[in-house]
């Protein structure tokens, strides 16, 4: 995946929403900045009130951020009326409930004909034809005259995708789609959004199962209203959220030159570095041998740990791939040693890749006569 | 310290203000008309009454040929009279220096602080005029814009005008009393009278009795022996009338009246009753997840019943606190505006016990009968349901038929099938609702068929005076000499000359059992068109044969063609036969025709008449008026004495007003009926919509915008005004037919015809689909502002 070079179907950027009751105030969001491109498959993920719901309020148009912009397909969608955000959300965006929320009133069919009529899109004479094509796409069409009551919880809820999918819009946003439902169900689900991604569709979901996670292309993790470094958690998966969060604020940004070292060998090495985009290099190089490239890192990846586990300099260089920027962030020595400290689990799993990676080293050494 | 369960109905009452609203404005609604209602006819039984005896009514009032103090001194020592007053009525014109002249009758009185017989109550300047002036009944400033220290011109019947100062303006409770057609009255001295060229003599008698003055027989008794001794004394009694002393002559029609809008007054409080049912119904569905904790963490079904039940007394009671004073208030206001048509006075404000217990039994008992239900299913669910939250409105399935026949309609859009199966998704709330508007609505049809129905009664009077204007004078002209004056003037097309006279009916025993007014036209009159009931109209050659009308019957049930009746006219003693029953309204005066031919040959005025009937080219009241006017300067420039030329239109416009004023009343009855009515739907759309609530956000997040959802909501409250409506327009019939009759038997004695007036019907619908737009506008509203995220997050 390289997002950077595709244009983003939905951004947000600095979203900041609070929330005041008799309480005082509370804030949801702060400062979100997210870029979804188009046919991506994205898991948005977070514990109980970290804001994941807001997220997608703020996404779908539903709620109003305090402060900041939402961008779908280039139409900042909060310039609109609610009213006319309703009719853009129909037209634009597929919506699936954890509880379904079929309209009890009407038949499967008829529900999902509903916003094809919202939206007038499709001539009348074409919408139940179309209505009956998405419920056989879903398997539903021995089903399509029955009441939502008539059902059961998992063909409500493919029916609901069926829905969603009436207007044939670009994005769908399912808000825990799996949530009520046993464990074929779900898969039955998951599958039907992975075929929909191969499709085009862009997909985004909210959910708690890790099962999911590991299905979609992509997982945005929110906790205490921001959003963790995608490159952070990727690299540090056992960390918890609110770990990962501090580390996100902890860690320095840096964009390297294709080409541009990074760590040079026999240097002291600073900083616990995390590859965002881009790729990078180790390589082993003297001035006496020819150079040996050892390796290379691509994104969610991780150099630096050797020599801030173990201590000393650096043992090969690190540089940019020659065909493109790396960007990188940087976890201080000081900040990763307390990290580890915290997170017995995360230093358990980075000193067996230290291990291994150590050992990998002395392999390349010995095949290159290094040593 | 409030213990928390209080608290908590505390804040039930004070947290959802809408809906608190919606419950006390139910109950207030019908605590508010059986208030009203009650009071007035409370306060009206005691004062109509009061008031009218307080002007000590004459018992007997007659009509005799003039006499004087002589025969006045003889009556007063007779036994079982109390009283004798003698009066002196002349008609009149009148007018404002330089206006337009308008009838009034002229009553002279000898000495106006002697006056113990229906007494006068002054309400502006000298309630005693001296010589050559004169003082004003109150009614007569409807005609009149007058005040005391005018001038007034008045034209006699010789044509003369005097002018005298109006010095006084009284009440007389008494005089016309029951009698909307009555002219306004005037009052002046006897000796006012020569002045004037008129005999300074008395034609009218007022006699109060002795012993029992509300015993009607002792009155008959009285008034028998008391005519005996006038006509001994040679001269005729045209006219009696009694009277008991406390009864207001209309007491028996408005309390009839009244009857009919206490029954619609418990109609809505039946209805209301209704309204708090539905509500009450949504309020413990709505808290069923709170039963549902309380009793999680302990609470018993008594308590939980105790809670909601002090609930529904604090709804009931705040309702009885706003429509204590208002009931009590409009009571009064309605009892003025009936006191102010009757001509009687009410003893002030006050609080009717009577009506005060039935608010406050209706207030409290209403509520708690139509909670219990609701209230005691709800405290007695088990703690599984009520937190699951069963029976709220979440998509159940259901199989009813309504829902299998709503489910074969498929040609309809999907926002309209929504709205169409939402009508029927609350049954028990749309049977209320529709219960509720209705009844509404039938009464509403109903008062507008049976205001037709008495139009209609109106314009068969109309049949009996087509004339367009009549004209009487002061002594009998030659039939043909009047007949050539009137038919030289301009647009004057026909000319018919009438006696009318007065007669008694004598019963078995010899005593007048009723007073009948005999109008004589030619046979072959052209100006009455009868609606015949029973037997025929006169024919040529008819002597002594009549035609009754059918106010006859309360007097002789039974009454056939063929029949005799001995009949007392002109002094004489004979038996008519009875050829016809004609339909006609009259309340207190039964009407016969005759032939003129054979009354004048009685009367010996052949070929004479002092009543005559014109035809003009056009028929419309102003046209009317201008003729009356033209034709009266005319004859009076002839040197004719005309006592009096009226539009033909005049008098039933009158009688029209007066029924106006109790179709008015029926409407506001009519009104406050709809009232509960949009109560109602406002009600069950407020609820539907809260229920739904999380419905519209799924709309709102699959594309619906503002206007869809209004629509989808609005269309629903609109298929409930339409399916009431359609009810309405059929129990309108019964409810028609049952008003129609008591109204008409109350006024006419009659019964009146079954009749349908569209217009009520195009009203209503017009009313009832504003009502239930404007019923599902606010909730719809409310729904379609509502963010998603205020939806999804309404449980």
């Amino acid at each position: 995946m390289n997002s950077a070079y595709t244009p983003s179907l939905i951004q947000l950027r600095q979203v900041v929403k609070r929330f005041k009751n008799s309480a005082g105030e509370f804030v949801a969001l702060r400062g979100v900045n997210v870029d979804i491109p188009t046919s991506e498959f994205v898991a948005i993920v977070g514990k109980s009130g970290s804001g994941k719901s807001t997220l997608l309020n703020m996404i779908t148009g539903i709620d109003h951020p305090t402060s900041g912009e939402v961008l779908v397909n280039g139409v900042n969608i909060y310039q609109m009326t609610e009213s006319q955000r309703a009719l853009w959300r129909g037209c634009n965006m597929g919506i699936v409930f954890q509880f379904f929320q079929l309209m009890p009133m009407l038949t499967l069919h008829e529900n999902t004909m509903l916003p094809m009529d919202y939206c007038n899109v499709f001539s009348p004479a074409e919408r139940p034809e179309r209505a009956m094509e998405l419920l056989k796409m879903v398997g539903l069409e021995q089903q399509a005259h029955k009441l939502p009551a008539a059902v059961s919880s998992g063909q409500q809820q493919t029916a609901a995708i069926a829905r969603a999918m009436a207007t044939d819009p670009p994005i769908i946003v399912a808000d825990e789609p799996t949530g009520n439902l046993d464990s074929r169900s779900s898969d039955e689900i998951i599958e039907l959004f992975n075929r929909l991604v191969e499709q085009g569709k862009t997909i985004i979901l909210v959910t708690h199962d890790p099962s999911i996670t590991k299905r979609t292309l992509r997982t945005l993790i929110i906790s205490d209203g921001e959003i963790i470094d995608e490159a952070v958690a990727q690299a540090l998966p056992l960390l918890s959220h609110a770990k990962m969060l501090k580390v996100t604020h902890l860690v320095k940004r840096m964009e390297i030159s294709p080409g541009g070292m990074i760590i040079r060998k026999g240097q002291n090495v600073d900083n616990f570095f995390i590859i965002v985009r881009g790729q990078v290099e180790i390589v082993l190089e003297s001035s006496k041998r020819p150079e040996v490239t050892l390796g290379q890192l691509g994104p969610g990846e991780f150099f630096g740990e050797i020599e801030l586990i173990h201590g000393g300099d650096s043992i090969a260089s690190v540089r940019a791939a020659p065909d493109a920027p790396v960007e990188l962030v940087a976890l201080p020595h000081k900040d990763f040693a307390e990290m580890l400290v915290g997170s017995p689990l995360t230093e358990e799993a980075l000193s067996r890749i230290v291990q291994a990676r150590l050992a990998q080293n002395r392999s390349a050494d010995r095949r290159t006569g290094w040593w | 310290m409030i213990r928390p369960r209080w608290r908590k109905v505390l804040s039930d009452l004070w947290d959802n203000k809408s809906r608190t609203l919606l419950v006390v404005a139910s109950i207030a609604v019908g605590v508010f008309s059986i208030g009203m209602i009650a009071g007035a006819y409370e306060i009206i039984s005691n004062d109509m009454g009061a008031s009218y005896a307080s002007a000590v009514p004459a018992n007997i009032d007659m009509r005799i040929d003039p006499f004087n103090q002589v025969l006045l001194d003889s009556l007063q020592s007779m036994d079982g009279v109390k009283d004798a007053e003698g009066r002196g009525f002349f008609s009149v014109r009148t007018r404002h220096p330089g206006g337009e002249w308008t009838n009034l009758e002229l009553v002279a009185i000898d000495d106006f602080n002697a006056v113990q017989i229906n007494l006068l109550l002054p309400l502006q300047g000298n309630p005693v005029p001296a010589d050559k002036q004169v003082i004003l009944e109150q009614k007569a400033l409807n005609d009149l814009s007058v005040k005391v220290g005018d001038d007034l011109d008045f034209q006699l019947p010789n044509g003369k005008i005097k002018t005298m100062t109006v010095v006084g303006i009284v009440q007389d409770q008494t005089t016309g009393a029951g009698d909307f057609l009555s002219p306004p009255l005037g009052y002046v001295t006897l000796d006012t009278l020569p002045w004037l060229g008129l005999p300074p003599l008395y034609n009218h008698l007022l006699v109060t009795v002795n012993g029992n003055s509300n015993d009607i027989d002792h009155i008959r008794q009285v008034s028998a022996a008391v005519t005996d001794k006038i006509e001994k004394s040679g001269r005729q009694v045209y006219r009696t009338k009694l009277n008991m002393s406390n009864e207001h002559p209309m007491a028996s029609t408005v309390k009839a009246i009244l009857g009919i809008l206490m029954a619609l007054g418990l109609l809505i409080v039946f209805l209301s009753g209704s309204l708090i049912a539905n509500t009450l119904n949504s309020l413990l569905t709505q808290h069923l997840p709170h039963i549902g904790v309380m009793k999680l963490i302990g609470a018993r079904s008594q308590q939980i019943f105790g809670m909601y039940i002090v609930l529904i007394l604090s709804f009931g009671l705040i309702a009885l606190l706003i429509a204590l004073p208002t009931g009590g208030q409009a009571a009064y206001a309605l009892s003025e505006l009936i006191a102010s048509k009757m001509n009687f006075n009410l003893q002030g404000y006050r609080i009717v016990p009577l009506a005060f217990t039935l608010q406050a039994i209706v207030a409290l008992l209403v509520p708690l009968a139509a909670g219990f239900i609701p209230v005691n299913n709800g405290s007695r669910i088990k703690v599984q349901a009520a937190i699951s939250g069963n029976g709220t409105a979440s998509g159940k399935a259901s199989s009813g038929w309504l829902e299998r026949l709503g489910s074969r309609v498929k040609w309809l859009s999907r926002p309209m099938l929504i709205s169409l199966r939402n009508t029927f998704r609350r049954k028990r709330r749309l049977l209320l609702t529709l219960l509720t508007l209705t009844i509404g609505g039938a009464i509403f049809i109903g008062v507008f068929n049976v205001q037709r129905s008495l139009n209609d009664y109106m314009v068969m009077t109309g049949k009996y005076f087509i004339a367009d204007v009549t004209l009487s004078f002061d002594r009998p002209y030659r039939v043909n000499e009047i007949n050539q004056a009137v038919m030289r003037i301009p647009h004057v097309q026909h000319v018919e000359g009438w006696l009318q006279l007065g007669a008694e009916i004598i019963n078995s025993a010899g005593d007048t059992s009723a007073n009948l007014s005999i109008l004589a036209p030619p046979v072959d009159s052209k100006l009455i068109e009868p609606i015949m009931l029973q037997g025929r109209w006169l024919k040529p050659g008819d002597t002594t044969a009549i035609t009754v009308g059918e106010a006859i019957w309360s007097d002789y049930p039974g009454l056939k063609p063929g029949d005799q009746l001995k009949l007392k006219l002109n002094g004489q003693e004979d038996y008519w036969t009875v050829v016809g029953i004609f339909r006609f309204i009259s309340r207190d005066q039964i009407i016969a025709y005759a032939s003129y031919d054979y009354i004048s040959q009685l009367l010996s005025l052949t070929g004479q008449s002092s009543s005559y009937r014109v035809v003009t080219d056009q028929h419309s009241l102003e046209y009317q008026k201008q003729m009356a006017a033209t034709i009266d300067s005319n004859l009076r420039g002839l040197g004719y004495h005309v006592s009096e030329s009226q539009a033909g239109l005049a008098t039933l416009q009158i009688a029209s007003e007066s029924l106006a004023i109790l179709i008015n009343f029926l409407l506001i009855m009519a009104l406050l009926t709809a009232t509960v009515g949009s109560i109602g739907l406002t009600g069950t759309m407020g609820m539907n919509v809260m229920e739904r609530t999380r419905e519209i956000g799924i709309m709102r997040a699959i594309g619906a915008t503002d206007s869809q959802i209004m629509k989808t909501v609005m269309v629903e409250g609109l298929i409930i005004g339409m399916i009431s409506w359609f009810l309405a327009a059929i129990v309108s019939f019964p409810i028609t037919i049952l008003l129609s009759r008591i109204i008409s038997m109350a006024i006419f004695n009659s019964p009146s015809k079954f009749m349908l007036n569209p217009l009520g019907f195009l009203i209503w619908l017009g009313l009832v689909l504003v009502l239930a737009a404007v019923a599902s506008v606010l909730p719809a509203r409310n729904a379609a502002h509502l963010t998603i995220r205020e939806v999804l997050a309404y449980e």
